[in-house]
C-alpha cells in the first residue's frame, strides 16, 4: 500500500518534471512576459512581498515561518496558501515556474531550481527605505504585476512624507533586548527610528552595523526608551528574563517600546507604518526627566 | 611547623589576591569610572551613575564570581580527595550536567519569560536530581560513584543535545548555547540572593568531610577501620556539591576547570592532606573565577567572551602540564 503510495507521488513527480520541461521548451512570444503562475517563496521576507504582490491563485506556497509574520502585517494574508519548508522534495513535489528566495540561498536550491526548470529570482535584504522600494519592484516585476509594486511603494512613500511633515522632538533611543550589541548605522532599525524621527544611539557607535553595548552604557546613556522585538514564530525566550534586570526593570518602568521583530527584520513597505507606530509610542513616553 | 606555617601563608597570598581581583573587578566595565568618581558616587546624592553601576551591576557579579569560583574549588578539592584521583571535578559526577539541563528546560519551555528567576530555580532542581540519581546508582564504592556520574553526565549531555535539536526558534537555540558558554554578565542581586544559600549551605556540607578525607589518603578500608562512614561522606560530598555547584551553574552556566585547577594549584604549597586543601582551593577558585571574568571584560572581543570558554581556554593548557608532569613523577 505504502509501495503504492510512493510510486504514484514519484509518478507524479515525473509528471510534473515533464510538464514543465514541455512548458520550458515552448517559445515565448518576444515582448511579453509570461506571468508566473507556480509561485514558490522560501525566504520569510519575500513571502510576506509575493503574499501582497501577486493574487493567492498563482502562489504556489510561501516558507512555512511566514504564517504568524504575514499575520502581523495584515490579518488573514497568506489564508489558504500551501505552506513549504524550503526541503528539496517541496520543490519536486511543487514544480514552481517561479523561486523566489534570499540572496544567501544555498548552491543547492538554484541547481533544484534548474533542475524543475523554474526561474530563481534572489532577492536581497533591504535594510532600508531605498531597498525596500528596490527589492519591491524587484518582485513585482518578476512576478509580473508591476503595477501593484508600484502602488505599495506609493502608499509607504505616503506615509513617510507625512512623518516628515510633522516634526518630532529628537528623543533619544536604542533597540536594546536584553542582548549584547544593539543596531546601529545601515539597520533597516535605525532607518525606522530616523523615520520616526528619533536619535538611534546605536547609530552613534564606533563598530558596524551592530555595536556592542551593554547595561553599563545603558545606565550612562540614558536613553528615553529602549526599543524591544517580541519575536512572533518563536516561543518565550530568554529576552524577557536579561531585561529584567533589576536597574532595567526600575529605570525603564513604561519606557519600554515593545515591536513585532519581524516588522523589523524585513524591509517591506510596512517598514513605514512601524515608523508611524513608533513615532506614536514616543509620544506617548514619560515626560519627567531622570532621577539621577 | 613549617608545612603549616606554609599552607597558612598560602591562604592568605590567596586571600590577598582575592580582595585585589575583587576591587579591580568593581574597577572593570565597559563604563570606565575613575576609582575617585566610585567612591564619590557612594557619598553623593543617590540614585547616581557611579553608584548605579557600583551597586547594581559590578558589585553583584564580582560577589557572584567569587561564591561561584570558591564553590567550584572547594568542591573540587573535595572530590579529588574523596575519590582520590587527581582527575575528579564537580562535573565528573554529573551534577554540573544536571544544573546544565535543569536550567535548559527552563529555558526551551519558555520559563523564564514567565517569571525570571526559573531558570536558576530550575538549574538547583536539575543539579540535586543528578545528584540523586548518580547516589543512587552510585552506591557501593568509588568506581561505581565515578561510573553513575559518568551515566548522568552522558545522560544530561544527550538531553541538552536533544533540547538543542528540537528548539523551538532559531533564538531559543542561540539562547541555549551561549547560555550553556557560562556567563556572569548582568547579574544582578536577585541572582546573588537566589544561589548563595544553597551555595553556603553546600560549603558547610563539603567542610564536614574534611577528616575523613585525611583518612582516606590511606585507603578505603583503611578509612573504615578508623571510623570514617564512607556512606555518610560520600553524601556529603555530593550533596555538598549538587547544592553549591548546582546552584553556582544555575547562575552562571556551565564553568569548567575551575574545580579541577584550582586544588592542583595549592597542593604543592599546603601539602598532601586533603582537609588543608580545601580552604585554600576555595579562595583561589575564587580569585582564579574573578580574574577570569575581569579578562572576559577587558579582552576586546566583537561579541561578549563568555566565561565558560575563557576558563576552558586558560584550563586546558594546565591540563597538559598536568599529564607531563604525571608522566615525570609516575615510576
Amino acid at each position: 500500500m505504502i509501495a503504492a503510495g510512493r510510486l504514484l507521488t514519484i509518478g507524479a513527480v515525473l509528471a510534473a518534471m515533464a510538464t514543465n520541461v514541455a512548458a520550458s521548451a515552448q517559445p515565448r512570444p518576444a515582448g511579453a512576459p509570461a506571468k508566473p503562475m507556480r509561485i514558490m517563496s522560501m525566504n520569510i521576507c519575500t513571502d510576506l512581498l509575493v503574499l501582497q504582490l501577486a493574487p493567492k491563485s498563482r502562489i504556489a506556497s510561501v516558507s512555512y515561518l511566514a504564517h504568524d509574520a504575514a499575520n502581523t502585517v495584515e490579518p488573514g494574508l497568506d489564508k489558504g496558501v500551501a505552506a513549504n519548508h524550503g526541503a528539496a522534495e517541496d520543490v519536486l513535489l511543487e514544480s514552481p515556474d517561479l523561486i523566489l528566495t534570499g540572496s544567501f540561498s544555498p548552491p543547492a536550491t538554484q541547481r533544484l531550481a534548474r533542475q524543475v526548470g523554474a526561474r530563481l529570482v534572489l532577492v536581497d535584504q533591504a535594510e532600508n527605505f531605498e531597498q525596500i522600494r528596490a527589492v519591491t519592484r524587484q518582485i513585482g516585476q518578476a512576478v509580473g504585476e508591476p503595477g501593484r509594486a508600484e502602488a505599495l511603494i506609493a502608499r509607504m512613500d505616503a506615509k513617510l512624507a507625512q512623518l516628515k511633515a510633522s516634526a518630532a522632538p529628537p528623543i533619544r533611543v536604542v533597540a536594546w533586548d536584553g542582548g549584547k550589541t544593539v543596531p546601529g548605522k545601515g539597520t533597516l532599525t535605525n532607518a525606522i527610528i530616523e523615520a520616526a524621527g528619533a536619535v538611534n544611539i546605536g547609530a552613534t557607535l564606533p563598530d558596524a552595523t551592530y555595536g556592542r553595548y551593554d547595561l553599563e552604557e545603558l545606565i550612562r546613556d540614558r536613553p528615553a526608551a529602549l526599543l524591544q522585538g517580541i519575536s512572533s514564530w518563536g516561543g518565550p525566550s530568554l529576552q524577557d528574563d536579561s531585561s529584567a534586570n533589576r536597574v532595567v526593570r526600575t529605570l525603564y518602568r513604561g519606557r519600554r517600546i515593545t515591536y513585532p521583530e519581524m516588522l523589523y527584520g524585513c524591509g517591506l513597505p510596512q517598514s513605514a507604518d512601524a515608523a508611524i507606530v513608533l513615532r506614536d509610542a514616543l509620544r506617548r513616553l514619560p515626560k519627567q526627566g531622570w532621577a539621577y | 611547623m613549617g608545612l603549616l606555617s606554609r599552607a597558612a601563608l598560602t591562604t592568605a597570598g590567596a586571600f590577598a589576591a582575592l580582595i585585589l581581583l575583587f576591587l579591580l573587578s568593581l574597577l572593570t566595565g565597559r563604563v570606565w569610572l575613575p576609582p575617585a568618581q566610585l567612591i564619590h558616587g557612594l557619598a553623593a546624592p543617590k540614585p547616581n551613575l557611579a553608584w548605579l553601576i557600583l551597586s547594581e551591576l559590578r558589585m553583584p557579579r564580582a560577589v557572584l564570581a567569587g561564591l561561584v569560583g570558591a564553590a567550584l574549588g572547594l568542591s573540587g578539592a573535595v572530590l579529588q580527595g574523596l575519590l582520590r584521583n587527581p582527575l575528579a571535578e564537580p562535573g565528573l559526577l554529573g551534577v554540573s550536567g544536571g544544573a546544565a539541563l535543569g536550567a535548559v528546560i527552563a529555558l526551551y519551555f519558555g520559563l523564564s519569560a514567565h517569571f525570571a528567576l526559573a531558570l536558576p530555580l530550575m538549574g538547583l532542581i536539575g543539579a540535586l536530581g543528578a545528584c540523586a540519581l548518580t547516589l543512587s546508582f552510585g552506591q557501593g564504592g568509588t568506581l561505581t560513584l565515578i561510573l553513575a556520574g559518568s551515566a548522568v553526565s552522558a545522560l544530561s549531555g544527550a538531553l541538552l543535545a536533544l533540547a538543542l535539536n528540537l528548539a523551538p526558534s532559531p533564538y531559543a537555540a542561540y539562547e541555549i548555547t551561549t547560555w550553556l558558554l557560562g556567563s556572569l554578565a548582568d547579574r544582578s542581586w536577585d541572582h546573588v540572593m537566589l544561589a548563595a544559600p544553597f551555595i553556603l549551605v553546600g560549603w558547610v556540607l563539603l567542610a564536614m568531610t574534611s577528616r575523613a578525607l585525611d583518612a582516606l589518603t590511606l585507603g578505603e578500608a583503611q578509612a573504615e577501620s578508623l571510623g570514617v562512614n564512607l556512606n555518610r561522606v560520600r553524601l556529603l560530598a555530593l550533596v555538598g556539591t549538587a547544592l553549591s555547584v548546582g546552584a553556582a551553574t544555575s547562575v552562571a552556566g556551565s564553568i569548567g576547570f575551575i574545580g579541577l585547577v584550582a586544588p592542583h594549584l595549592v597542593r604543592p604549597f599546603v601539602g598532601y592532606r586533603p582537609s588543608k586543601l580545601l580552604l585554600p582551593s576555595a579562595v583561589l577558585g575564587a580569585a582564579l573565577l574573578l580574574f577570569a571574568d575581569i579578562a572576559t571584560r577587558i579582552i576586546p572581543t566583537q561579541s561578549e567572551m563568555k566565561l565558560g570558554v575563557l576558563t576552558s581556554l586558560i584550563g586546558t593548557p594546565f591540563f597538559f602540564w598536568l599529564v607531563v608532569r604525571l608522566r615525570r613523577t609516575a615510576p
